[in-house]
């Protein structure tokens, strides 16, 4: 014990002060490491989570709002901070279609300060002032049999994700000229 | 008694004036009537329930997100002009089996003009998103009693999305509007209203 403790003292004499705070970085990030490990093994029915922004339709969920959307146990759920989820099985989304969606970002503040810049130079801004979205809509049906649907804005890269992990749950995720075409085939079949 | 004196000509006015500008009881009496007979008016027509069908894309390329959005709209829209007893959605059971006045809202999109809203911000002047549609409210039998066609745009401000929300306040403006017919004694009776 006192060998170790003359030996961590003669070094830490010889380390720089900066070295020592790497050092302690670097363990503090093992630590939380080992600890996102650990709520992994515990949450190991989650298949999928991201934040995305709930445009509308998806059942007690509020319009435009920002929340996780997950996929647990058989469940697609979306939670805004500590609301009550609101969720569907897995089993009633009939039909996923993915899109993208380019959005001015800054909302109003940044709309009414592009305004006010001198000579056109908001339009400018505007130019670059903008951000690429994943846009996935759903189609699902409630135990009443109503359709409903349901539109989620998530950042890019991510509604690929959900999709591919709802197709693998059994979910038909189907393009704009498939729909097309489905529903082309039911008047048909209706006339 | 000086101040009594001096004031209480300035109360008289005021109260001659106060007598002067308040509306008569008849009048009072009036809006109140209006309404009851404007009530009256609508209550034939508020004895009818829709049902909202999905949005059929016609020949227009529109996406899937476009469609579920003005569907929502609609069924939103609609909910909120207090027009029908009910607002059903498209397959919704109790709307098939239970309602014998029920209307049927179809929806058919004619044109769709994508816009862009970085083009909006930065042009002002183009980069419009567009939808056209045709609406229409037919009886269970097929009998249409409403058939008209909608616009709904962003010009200048919002996400393209925002045009479903236009589209479907000016369908549900426009549905408002419009006289339908009252539903046959026959379906009443069948519901339970007569």
């Amino acid at each position: 014990m006192n060998v170790a403790a003359t030996l961590v003292g003669d070094r830490s004499f010889r380390i720089p002060r900066s070295a020592m705070m790497v050092l302690i970085l670097l363990l503090g990030s093992t630590a939380g490491l080992f600890a996102k490990k650990g709520s992994g093994t515990a949450n190991s029915t989650v298949v999928f989570t991201a934040r995305a922004t709930h445009l509308l339709g998806f059942e007690g969920a509020r319009k435009n709002s920002t929340g996780t959307l997950s996929i647990q146990h058989g469940v697609l759920r979306f939670q805004k901070g500590s609301d009550p989820a609101v969720q569907v099985t897995i089993d009633s989304v009939q039909d996923v279609f993915l899109g993208d969606e380019s959005k001015q970002v800054g909302g109003l503040p940044m709309t009414v300060g592009k305004a006010a810049v001198p000579f056109g130079g908001g339009r400018v801004v505007s130019l670059f002032a903008h951000k690429k979205y994943d846009v996935l809509s759903m189609e699902y049906v409630a135990t009443d049999g109503g359709v409903h649907g349901a539109i989620f804005e998530l950042s890019s890269g991510q509604g690929r994700r959900l999709r591919d992990e709802l197709t693998a749950l059994g979910v038909h995720a189907s393009s704009n000229d498939e729909r097309k075409q489905s529903k082309m085939e039911v008047s048909n079949e209706r006339n | 008694m000086k101040g009594i004196r001096t004031v209480s000509p300035f109360m008289l006015a005021a109260a001659v004036m106060m007598i002067a500008i308040a509306p008569s009881p008849r009048l009072l009496a009036q809006p109140a009537t209006t309404q009851l007979s404007s009530a009256s008016n609508n209550s034939h027509t508020a004895q009818w329930s829709v049902q909202v069908k999905t949005v059929d894309p016609g020949d227009a390329s529109i996406s899937a997100s476009f469609q579920i959005a003005i569907y929502e709209s609609l069924l939103d829209q609609l909910s909120k002009t207090k027009k029908f007893t009910q607002v059903f959605r498209d397959g919704e059971r109790t709307a098939s089996d239970n309602v014998a006045n029920l209307l049927i809202l179809r929806t058919t999109v004619e044109k769709y003009t994508p816009g862009s809203e970085t083009q909006r911000a930065v042009t002002t002047v183009s980069g419009a998103t567009k939808l056209t549609v045709r609406s229409q409210l037919c009886t269970q039998d097929g009998q249409v009693l409403f058939d008209r066609t909608v616009h709904g745009e962003v010009l200048f401000m919002g996400s393209n999305l925002r045009a479903t929300h236009n589209l479907a306040r000016n369908v549900a403006k426009t549905i408002k509007q419009s006289a339908l017919p009252a539903p046959s004694i026959s379906a009443l009776a069948q519901n339970g209203q007569l």
